[in-house]
């Protein structure tokens, strides 16, 4: 048994089980990886008590992140699946395949990922949920449920889940489709299957510290208060995209992998503005930019090229 | 001025770059107060900033810039100060505090702002700045426009000054302090010890009242006993500049609108009528079939003039209806969906079959393309000033009718005039009638067919050139054209229906204009285009042409059609119709 509070510094008197030994398949350990309080104890109850864990959130939030990096904490087996639109039913499930059998060649049935995975004790990660064809996720409709079977048809076969077999689920969107024009191919999904998730948990952005925080331990040369200052000046600018696209202003954001990015390139190029431009302002539709300079003459008093100050009108 | 002489091309066209610019500075600056305050309906409207429809309150003197003579950084910090009021600055209790007295609650009002843009976050050195120059900026234009000579002035820049200094804790502009001295000193006795009580509490908005409410009281009682000598502000040549800080205390009077800007204003005759608006006769309005208003041979020479001058533009008309397409119809990027495991077998990838024989992926299905169930209607206003236009805004509505129909979309392109100059036979028929007072509209009001929705482009094409038939262009009646075009959007069986109304002023009607007064038709066209926009089955936006159109319609673009060539404006009309331009 793991104490909560010393693994993953969250106030509580959790205490949660968890795998002695490491195998091949558990996540390698961020020692400086920052848990977000809601979202790791739902993920940890999703562990715990065998419930099904769906992680909703912006793009660049870490949400499949959080759920690895849990499970290496636990010494859990984890296996991510990247779900896209054209997995079918046959790569889950499995098929029939030609093998050589002592000089033979035979038809034998080789399992999919499910299968495979149910059977032992596995931390199943589909990520992309919303990218899969909804058509095909009733696959999993049997094993969302707890204790549920999976009746292989070829086989003639009933599959009882593994006691440690978990399944978790990220998305950008809750199954509604592309609704904001961000997420382009984002399905709607079956809401019988949206309701089959015990725990939908949500991480958009974080509070503004916290955000400096992570920023700060994944750029060692910006740590320190210096630093800290040009991250927090970053922070808030990422901050006002967040805010212009929910206005409208905007067709893009900053989310924090983009904030890690720029602190990356700052570290490179030594101009928070010239990597601005480069990790970001490249990015946006040419008439957004002026609007970017703005945000960014805000926060750091300085012009970029595309302010409207410096280009004046555009023709 | 719809009738007034059309100005040189230059002047006009450098007037439509200042328009335009600063259109984009107001773009700019919302932009940043939504995100700056999270609010998603914010917008200027006529160089306002209002919340939806509604027009916020004054706030303070100094966040009424002019482009005139302001420059960019001082909007910017005007945009600033703005989301900083509607952040930190409780809007209720604030209202629940104002004193009565004008000149105490526009003390009371400029020292909340200060407040708040003590607020300022400290991670924002660039807000910082933008606000210190704004406040610099006024400082200086107030104290070089002569109103600090007289004794009120004086003493009420003074105040500012010093609490601005007080609650910021930054300096007092340093080219004026020497001049504060003598009234600081004055002062002092009376307010320094609520000074200190703004510095201390401008964090708590209810205690920061308190001492600013005191400061108020005791500033207004000097300026009223040296209200004596107010003549002095009163002076000709300095009259001029008292627009720009209103030393009027009534903040929420109506803007004293510039030229730039769509004159408009409330109508006296339409208000004790109850917006009733009146016709005095409709005995001579007509409308007409665009091809019917020339000879044939004319209306020819006048298309191939405009597609040369289509030729010239250079648009890429394919791709227009590309964009259209996506922006007006679901867009798919072809009709089949490859690799699925059921449905039409995939030639291509036959060979994958052969290959793995296991692979059962090679069945197409086919993409339903939905159509773009949508018509556009283009308004034009053909009144006297549109006519150094007419080309250019005949060659947007026949390129873009022709990529409507590309894109599989309806359009319309009407116009509107007047069959005569100064009321025409309406108004001889008043005069007959004994000029009766207020009589309504009074002119015979021409509403023009360039092409209608089931005509197609290919047949519209000599009815189109039409537009560039000088003597069409006379008056305009801008609000009965809108309903107009309304009217015959609703008769359309499409589900969306945009109409773009290209005007470049207010609705003008010299007649009418005299028989009633200077606002009749504008106000008219105000409520018209509220009352289209409410029922909210249209979507109406207003295509300035040199001429910021937002005090009519709530989505509204001013366009530059002199110096834009190639897909500029296109794009841009494009984005309105998006609802990208949200002023």
């Amino acid at each position: 048994m793991l104490s909560v509070r010393e693994v993953f510094g969250i106030d509580t008197e959790l205490q949660v089980p968890a795998f002695s030994e490491r195998d091949d398949h558990v996540p390698e350990v961020d020692a400086v990886y920052r848990f977000n309080p809601d979202v790791t104890l739902a993920i940890l109850a999703g562990f715990m008590r065998d419930r099904r864990v769906m992680v909703q959130g912006l793009h660049g939030t870490g949400k499949s992140s959080h759920i690895e990096q849990v499970a290496a904490r636990l010494n859990w087996p984890c296996v991510r699946l990247n779900l896209d639109g054209h997995i079918s039913r046959l790569d889950l499930v499995g098929k029939d395949a030609v093998v050589l059998r002592e000089g033979q060649q035979v038809t034998e049935f080789q399992e999919g990922i499910v299968p495979w995975s149910l059977q032992r004790p596995v931390a199943l990660v589909f990520d992309e949920y919303d990218a899969g064809r909804p058509d095909v996720m009733f696959v999993i409709q049997r094993i969302l449920e707890r204790d549920g079977k999976f009746t292989l048809m070829d086989q003639n076969k009933v599959l009882r889940p593994h006691p440690f077999f978990r399944l978790f689920a990220t998305a950008n969107t809750v199954g509604l489709g592309n609704l904001n024009g961000l997420y382009h191919g984002a399905q709607r999904l079956n809401h019988a299957q949206i309701d089959r998730w015990n725990i939908v948990a949500s991480l958009n952005y974080l509070p503004a510290g916290e955000e400096i925080a992570i920023v700060q331990a994944r750029v060692p040369s910006l740590a320190g208060d210096a630093g800290r200052t040009l991250v927090a000046s970053m922070v808030a600018v990422a901050d006002l995209t967040r805010k212009g696209f929910a206005a409208g202003d905007l067709s893009t954001l900053m989310s924090p992998r983009t904030v890690i990015t720029w602190a990356e390139n700052v570290e490179i190029f030594k101009d928070p503005a010239l990597a601005f431009r480069l990790s970001f302002v490249n990015k946006c539709d040419d008439a957004e930019r002026p609007l970017v300079a703005e945000y960014f003459q805000r926060c750091f008093d300085q012009e970029l090229k595309e302010s409207h100050e410096l280009s004046g009108p555009r023709e | 001025m719809t009738d007034a002489p059309a100005p040189a091309t230059a002047s006009a066209s450098a007037m439509q770059r200042r328009v335009r610019q600063e259109e984009q500075v107001a773009e700019l600056c919302a932009g940043v107060v939504r995100a700056l305050s999270g609010e998603r309906d914010l917008h200027f409207r006529g160089r306002r900033l209002h919340r939806g429809r509604v027009a916020l309150p004054w706030f303070a003197p100094h966040l009424h810039p002019s482009p005139e003579i302001d420059d960019f950084a001082s909007f910017r910090g005007v945009a600033d100060g703005l989301a900083l009021r509607l952040t930190a600055s409780d809007a209720a209790l604030h209202e629940s505090l104002r004193p009565g007295d004008p000149v105490e609650r526009m003390l009371f009002e400029m020292f909340e702002q200060f407040r708040a843009e003590a607020m300022v976050p400290d991670i924002m050195a660039g807000m910082r700045r933008n606000l210190r120059h704004r406040h610099e900026q006024w400082s200086l234009a107030f104290h070089h426009s002569g109103l600090t000579d007289t004794a009120r002035g004086l003493l009420l820049y003074a105040v500012a000054q010093i609490c601005r200094a007080r609650v910021s804790g930054q300096q007092v502009v340093e080219e004026t302090e020497d001049m504060l001295e003598a009234t600081r000193f004055a002062l002092a006795p009376l307010i320094g010890h609520q000074l200190a009580g703004l510095r201390r509490d401008r964090a708590d908005q209810a205690a920061y009242a308190v001492h600013a409410l005191s400061i108020a009281r005791t500033v207004a009682a000097m300026l009223h006993e040296a209200g004596g000598e107010s003549e002095a502000a009163r002076d000709p040549h300095v009259d001029d500049k008292r627009s720009v800080f209103s030393l009027v205390a009534d903040m929420d009077q109506e803007i004293i609108e510039r030229f730039t800007t769509a004159e408009s204003g409330r109508s006296a005759v339409l208000d004790d009528a109850g917006g009733a608006y009146r016709v005095f006769t409709a005995a001579y309005d007509r409308e007409h079939d665009a091809a019917a208003l020339a000879r044939r041979e004319v209306l020819a020479g006048h298309r191939e003039k405009l597609d040369r001058r289509i030729a010239a533009q250079g648009v890429n008309i394919a791709r227009l209806a590309r964009e259209l397409r996506a922006l007006l119809a679901d867009p798919t990027r072809d009709g089949w969906d490859g690799g699925q495991e059921e449905g039409l077998i995939d030639g291509r990838r036959l060979a994958q079959l052969v290959a793995s024989p296991t692979e059962r992926r090679l069945f197409r299905t086919e993409r339903m393309e939905p159509a773009a169930d949508c018509i556009v209607t283009f308004l034009i206003d053909c009144s006297g000033s549109m006519k150094e236009h007419a080309e250019s805004v005949a060659m947007m509505a026949d390129v873009f009718a022709r990529a409507l129909e590309q894109a599989g979309a309806a359009s319309e392109v009407l116009g509107f005039t007047t069959g005569a100059w100064n009321g025409g036979r309406a108004q001889r028929e008043w005069v007959r009638a004994g000029k009766p007072a207020h009589p309504g509209r009074l002119n015979e009001r021409c509403h023009i067919v360039f092409k209608a929705a089931a005509t197609p482009w290919r047949r519209a094409r000599p009815a189109m050139a039409a537009l560039l038939k000088a003597d069409l262009f006379r008056e305009g009646i801008d609000g009965e054209a809108v309903d107009w075009a309304c009217a015959r959007l609703r008769q359309r069986p499409e589900a969306r229906k945009l109409l773009l109304v290209i005007s470049d002023g207010s609705p003008m009607d010299s007649a009418t204009h005299l028989a009633n007064d200077a606002h009749y038709l504008d106000h008219h066209l105000r409520d018209v285009v509220a009352r289209q926009e409410q029922r909210g089955d249209i979507e109406i936006a207003g295509v300035g042409v040199g001429l910021d159109l937002s005090p009519y319609y709530s989505r509204s673009h001013v366009l530059d059609l002199a110096t834009s060539t190639g897909n500029t404006i296109f794009r841009e009309v494009i984005d309105l119709m998006a609802g990208r331009h949200r002023r």
